[in-house]
């Protein structure tokens, strides 16, 4: 006991100052006569330094702050992304293509013909906030404005089934009912809104604003949150490999780090689970730099196709346009 | 606002059903205000904390579950990832791994977990993390023990 407690305060010379301190404060406070020299008795160097530590202890809080600096310094930056990130709302305006033309006006002719490929298949996009959400706010904006346009039942009928499947698979995973329950009414509520010809309807400008409402728009991406992570955990087999290779984590760790929370960034693995819960199928289109060798440039695209309807036959009726690190929505001709 | 205070309610509720099924854990609302909580929890077996009741504060913001609750001990402790003097604790589910999944009881059970399974590789105590990342661990268990005995262990009679 001596020897160990000898050797602790040598090693760290540079906190004996905070130990001295908390050390001392605990003397002053503590109203347990008895209990305090039996603690004493147990760790006989504790007083000494205290006592020793006293006189160089004013040099010590900056110590102390060096500690936590990174901490803040992370906090502070992140605050000040999310401050950035606030100046544009969630779900911005519908912008002709050129808009994306203009951007990237100085930028590569790689992207610049790829901009101008584009132009042929759509007409227009739609971004979002860059805030770690935008896979799923896109998709939320997407889907539900094609609802709202098609006022196709029998695919809110469908989907509907799937959000029922989604609520049974949670609950055999052991997630706490009271925990989801609130998303899943939610994103219903959006579905049933988007129908027309009830009092509840909206429109497209409402469905907007709904969007860019900090309320729903949150707990409708939480609402996907928790349908894909459901997902990925019911067929953690079929997702296992993946998850491996993307972090090298175990399946749970994964979706309590990189699917639940709020803000973290969606990958292949996400959108496969999604799309699959869901039974939605989803275009992504792929704006970068990569290019052919041999042949003329072309925009890559890739089709996620939900497994339960694997037949080929579903035309995706969600486009989202990827750059690297982020999501935005695309409007065909 | 109101979406909080109603999960918030369902949590209350849980809560008194689920009383006995826990009994490390001891939550308890605010009389007056449902975004006031504290809890005791018992400190884990074969740790240093074995054998004290450590109160922990509960404060809820508007946006929860979107958002944490901020929890902080108010019984010292002496662990690598709680404030010596604020009680302030340093867990990745009470900031950016944070989801809506966890509850006022799971994050109690976290905390618990914690105090059991402590990482001083990102200390907010440096004395209790320099101890063990310097391999002293009969120094910081009887530095631990000491103060559970000081402060979470409940006067007699």
């Amino acid at each position: 006991m001596a020897n160990q407690t000898e050797a602790g305060p040598r090693k760290r010379k540079a906190v004996d100052g905070e130990l001295g301190v908390d050390a001392v404060t605990i003397m002053e406070t503590n109203q347990l006569p008895a209990e305090e020299e039996d603690a004493i008795d147990s760790n006989p160097n504790n007083n000494s330094v205290g006592a020793g530590a006293s006189g160089t202890h004013e040099v010590f809080p900056e110590e102390y702050e060096w500690s936590c600096f990174r901490d803040a310094e992370i906090m502070q930056q992140q605050a000040a992304i999310r401050e950035e990130a606030i100046k544009v709302p969630y779900v911005r305006d519908k912008e002709p293509l050129s808009a994306l033309a203009a951007e990237f006006e100085l930028g590569s002719s790689i992207l610049k013909e790829k901009i101008r490929l584009l132009g042929e298949q759509y007409t227009a996009l739609r971004r979002t906030r860059g805030d770690g959400n935008c896979f799923y706010r896109s998709f939320m904006f997407a889907y539900l404005e094609h609802i709202l346009e098609t006022q196709d039942i029998s695919e809110v009928e469908r989907i509907n089934g799937n959000v029922e499947q989604c609520k049974l698979t949670l609950q055999s995973l052991g997630y706490t009912e009271f925990t989801y329950e609130d998303f899943f009414s939610i994103f219903k509520e959006q579905l049933e809104s988007v129908l027309q010809g009830k009092e509840t309807s909206i429109s497209t400008e409402e469905l907007l604003s709904r969007s860019r409402d900090q309320f729903v728009s949150d707990y409708v991406v939480m609402f996907f949150r928790f349908v894909t992570s459901g997902e990925i955990r019911k067929r953690a087999e079929f997702f296992e490999p993946f998850i491996t290779g993307l972090t090298n984590t175990s399946v749970e760790q994964f979706c309590k780090s990189s699917v639940e929370p709020m803000g973290e960034e969606c990958d292949h693995v996400h959108i496969i689970a999604l799309s699959d819960a869901l039974g939605v199928a989803i275009r992504v289109v792929y704006l970068d730099r990569s290019s052919c060798d041999n042949g003329p440039v072309a925009v890559n695209h890739h089709d996620f196709i939900p497994a339960a309807s694997a037949d080929g036959s579903t035309e995706p009726f969600v486009t989202l346009l990827y750059r690297p690190g982020h999501y935005d929505i695309l409007y065909r001709r | 606002m109101q979406a909080s205070r109603a999960r918030l309610f369902k949590e209350y509720k849980e809560v008194q059903r689920e009383k006995s099924a826990d009994p490390d854990i001891q939550l308890v609302c605010d009389d007056s205000n449902i975004f006031k909580w504290t809890a005791l929890i018992k400190g884990p077996s074969e740790t240093p904390y074995e054998g004290g009741v450590f109160q922990l504060a509960f404060s809820i913001p508007e946006q929860y579950p979107l958002l944490p609750p901020q929890v902080r001990f108010l019984t010292k402790i002496f662990h690598p990832n709680v404030h010596f003097k604020t009680g302030e604790i340093c867990l990745d589910i009470l900031k950016n791994a944070w989801s809506p999944a966890w509850t006022l009881q799971s994050v109690c059970r976290a905390i618990i977990a914690l105090m059991a399974h402590p990482e001083p590789d990102s200390p907010l105590n440096c004395d209790s993390g320099n101890l063990l990342r310097s391999g002293d661990i009969r120094g910081y268990q009887s530095m631990a023990r000491m103060y559970t005995r000081l402060a979470a262990i409940p006067k007699k009679g």
